[in-house]
């Protein structure tokens, strides 16, 4: 596993969804919900540095709002665990 | 044609396309029956004129440079890595999309798919060891996530609007097989844009996916840009040298933000800053 997929997917973890196995050729890995394992999306392997903690934070509000992510709500729920004041403000 | 002819093997796509057709359906057809959607991209330096064609032995310079550019391309039938690109696009279908927008999605592989073969046969009048050549993309636009039906019409929308432009620079290109093909590549990769510009206006007409668009619009409208590559590419003025590329990729970026800019705004979307979130100016 290459640093970038390990920065992805602690990036990924923080919000409530797990990379999956690598997918077509290794490129590519399916975004799973981590509450209920239903797919929520994909991303590759060619991210450039910190480019994945960029993305996740700046969709905190999506995932906090329900705009991005599972309809069984655990993206929501993680979150608000993770950040109870701005999860608050994403709600107005 | 008679019933029993049997097609020969382009015949057969060209059939099957026609067959496919529908009032949405190529989305290319509305945009040029409208006049020339793209602009023009003329060449303001002077410059040999060269001209190469299928078994021509190739300056070592010029061969170079158009398998780079050809790897970069990578719709190709032996390219792994198209090949998997286009299985997530049948996986996000599958997983995101609303019902009614999963046969265009499936019309869009399949036309990428005959550029494939395009390509294919392109790569082995070229040279026949860069045929199965795995050549993963490398621009993060294609890794970007997609995490919703708004972020893979965005990646349409914008990326394969990239194609379309340089499709379109390939139309004076000095490798003839290139520039014959040049026009239907074109005409398609501004339809799947069409197609991803669709899904932004239907996702748009509610106000919580008029959001949604608005705030992933910063992530997809920087990797746009970034796509045509760095202002002073010092490989660029051999590209213009050798007739494979025509303008520089600044005055490409330039021409591309003027088209996507007047499309985002009628969306009724702010334009983003163009220099934010930007890793090659």
């Amino acid at each position: 596993m290459t640093d970038i997929v390990d920065e992805i997917r602690q990036a990924y973890a923080a919000v409530g969804i797990r990379l999956d196995q690598p997918a077509t050729y290794g490129a590519y890995y399916r975004l799973l919900c981590a509450g209920c394992g239903r797919m929520v999306g994909n991303v590759g392997d060619k991210l450039l540095p910190s480019m994945a903690q960029d993305v996740v934070t700046a969709q905190f509000d999506l995932y906090a709002s329900g705009l991005l992510g599972c309809a069984c709500g655990h993206q929501r729920d993680a979150t608000r665990r993770l950040d109870p004041d701005r999860w608050a403000a994403a709600q107005k | 044609m008679a019933t029993h002819e049997p097609l020969n093997e382009m015949n057969a796509i060209e059939d099957a396309e026609q067959r496919g057709r529908t009032d949405t359906w190529p989305l290319w057809r509305r945009q040029y029956a409208k006049g020339d959607p793209l602009p023009k991209l003329a060449c303001q330096v002077s410059r040999p004129t060269y001209r190469f064609d299928e078994g021509d032995v190739l300056p070592e310079e010029y061969e170079s440079l158009l398998l780079r550019m050809l790897r970069h391309e990578g719709e190709r039938a032996g390219n792994k890595s198209f090949l998997g690109l286009m299985g997530t696009c049948l996986d996000l279908a599958e997983a995101l999309f609303p019902p009614h927008a999963k046969l265009l999605k499936a019309e869009y592989v399949a036309e990428e798919l005959k550029h494939a073969i395009m390509f294919h046969r392109l790569a082995v009048g070229l040279q026949e060891d860069f045929v199965l050549r795995d050549v993963p993309y490398a621009h993060y636009a294609f890794h970007l996530p997609r995490e919703s039906w708004a972020d893979d019409a965005f990646f349409h929308f914008l990326v394969d609007l990239n194609g379309a432009f340089h499709a379109r620079d390939w139309r004076e290109s000095s490798y003839v097989p290139l520039a014959k093909m040049s026009a239907t590549v074109e005409r398609d990769e501004l339809g799947h844009s069409e197609m991803g510009y669709l899904f932004l206006t239907e996702i748009c007409q509610q106000l919580r996916g008029k959001e949604l668009v608005q705030r992933l619009l910063g992530k997809w409208y920087a990797a746009a840009l970034d796509m045509f590559g760095r202002s002073d590419s010092p490989n660029v003025p051999k590209f213009i040298h050798w007739g494979l590329k025509s303008v520089g990729n600044a005055d490409i970026r330039a021409a591309y933000k003027s088209y996507v800019d007047r499309k985002i705004t009628e969306l009724g979307l702010d334009l983003p800053d163009e220099r934010a979130n930007r890793r090659f100016l």
